[in-house]
């Protein structure tokens, strides 16, 4: 049982320990952490920027899991929601790529597509903002 | 059930094969995208080789009678559920009552010309000699033997109530195990027993030359047009067991490659046979296209099969460990 911040920080570290990652971060609830990969040891970042701001814009569709970002499908030339295009909740808007597994990534409201917040085949971190999106008042 | 809508022809249910019934003459059937078919069926938790409809002609339309979790693989055939679209090589909910309508082959970084609709639990027709697939030319196999028709109904097997986790998709092994030589198709051949037969300018133009599939071209067989092949001598040979991948040339020079309802026996000289591991790359080139052979030997081509048994495997994988994390 795992009752502190810290307990989790030594598990996360020892986990990593076994990887050949170099980085780790993690981010959510106005929280983030940032382990690092020293020689043989794992340390927490305390200096590392976080790679998105704690005040970006509210409504965005995040990574569900670490993948490839892709904003169009690999057999198609056009994007899946191209800026400015109206979606509903739910919609797909754009995809992670795990090997050769597709996961949607679906927008969190009704909604206008505003940005896209990575580029298409970057690598996407867990919870990463991956789509900004303008909500449409409800009943609209 | 599924009710098909279309009257367009020649869609038929198939599975990964009717094998080991080529000693009672019976030909070998199945889908000519088999790793299309397999992939489908793994996106929904169905068993590999489980029956689903092979469709070579669009727009193709049917209406879902129940609730029934698919898949569409194959060509992208710009897929829509009712008004809702649908990316290639995904897997959706239908409602009872909703119309799936399968449109034109897209152009795009892979053209195919079949597409597959896979159905949670799998098209469940009667088996027969240990297969689902539609024996045309028995006419025996698949939905009464035949070919859908407008109005047909098919039943969807159980999944004994389990739900199953839609909403993912793959990417195709088109783009995962790519093969191209000029930018065209490539397919990998070992020469067979009579490739000595041609002369040495034919063999040279076989591997160097693209080939063109002509409209005379279909489950049966794919008839190619390219420079003719010269023999260097006549052959005149009993007929002789084949199977599909058999590239045959009658007279005219011109190469017949045997599909997936080849007939089992023929008579004409065999200068290689399109291995095992790339009969899906040939069955979704479509008519009019050009495709190229590349030489390749026993190991190689068994190496191949290798490599899509892993994108099977790995594929499999995937989809589970998604299935598990939900």
């Amino acid at each position: 049982m795992m009752n502190s911040n810290s307990d989790r920080v030594r598990q996360l570290s020892d986990w990593l320990a076994g990887t050949d990652i170099a980085r780790l971060e993690l981010r959510g609830h106005g929280e983030s952490i940032c382990l690092r990969r020293e020689g043989g040891r794992i340390v927490v970042a305390q200096d590392e920027p976080a790679l998105v701001p704690a005040d970006a814009p509210s409504v965005t569709a995040t990574a569900a899991s670490v993948g490839v970002f892709l904003h169009r499908h690999p057999l198609r030339d056009t994007a899946i929601a191209e800026t400015g295009t109206t979606v509903c909740r739910g919609q797909t808007v754009g995809l992670l790529q795990i090997g050769a597994l597709l996961l949607p990534v679906a927008s969190p409201c009704d909604g206008v597509v505003a940005a896209m917040l990575l580029e298409h085949g970057a690598t996407a971190g867990y919870g990463e903002r991956l789509v900004e999106l303008h909500p449409l008042p409800a009943g609209a | 059930m599924i009710e098909i809508l279309s009257a367009s022809a020649l869609a038929t249910v198939q599975d990964l094969g009717r094998t080991g019934a080529l000693r009672w003459g019976v030909g070998t059937s199945g889908a000519m995208d088999p790793l299309a078919l397999a992939a489908g069926n793994i996106l929904l938790g169905n068993d590999e080789g489980a029956a689903a409809i092979e469709v070579p002609v669009f727009p193709f339309q049917v209406r879902f009678a129940q609730d029934c979790a698919f898949a569409i693989t194959g060509a992208d055939v710009a897929a829509r559920l009712d008004d809702e679209a649908l990316l290639p090589w995904w897997s959706a909910p239908a409602r009872a009552g909703q119309v799936l309508q399968l449109g034109l082959p897209q152009p795009g970084p892979w053209r195919a010309s079949r597409a597959y609709l896979c159905v949670a639990g799998g098209v469940d027709v009667p088996p027969a000699l240990g297969s689902r697939s539609t024996q045309l030319r028995g006419a025996f196999g698949g939905h009464e033997g035949r070919a859908l028709r407008q109005g047909d109904s098919l039943r969807v097997g159980s999944t004994n109530g389990e739900q199953r986790t839609t909403g993912i998709g793959l990417v195709p092994p088109a783009l995962a195990l790519p093969l191209h030589v000029d930018d065209l198709p490539a397919i990998r051949v070992l020469p067979a027993a009579e490739y000595a037969n041609y002369s040495e300018a034919s063999r040279a133009a076989f591997w160097s030359e693209p080939w063109k599939i002509t409209a005379q071209s279909d489950r049966y067989g794919y008839r190619l047009s390219g420079t003719p092949l010269e023999a260097v001598s006549a052959l005149e040979m009993r007929s002789h067991g084949i199977v599909p991948g058999v590239i045959q040339v009658p007279p005219g020079g011109q190469p017949i490659v045997q599909m997936r309802d080849a007939q089992p026996s023929g008579g004409y000289p065999k200068l290689g046979t399109v291995i095992e591991a790339d009969l899906w790359r040939l069955g979704q080139a479509p008519i009019g296209s050009r495709v190229r052979f590349v030489e390749t030997n026993w190991d190689d081509a068994v190496a191949a099969l290798a490599q899509t048994r892993r994108w099977l495997d790995e594929v499999r994988r995937l989809v589970e460990l998604h299935r598990g994390s939900r």
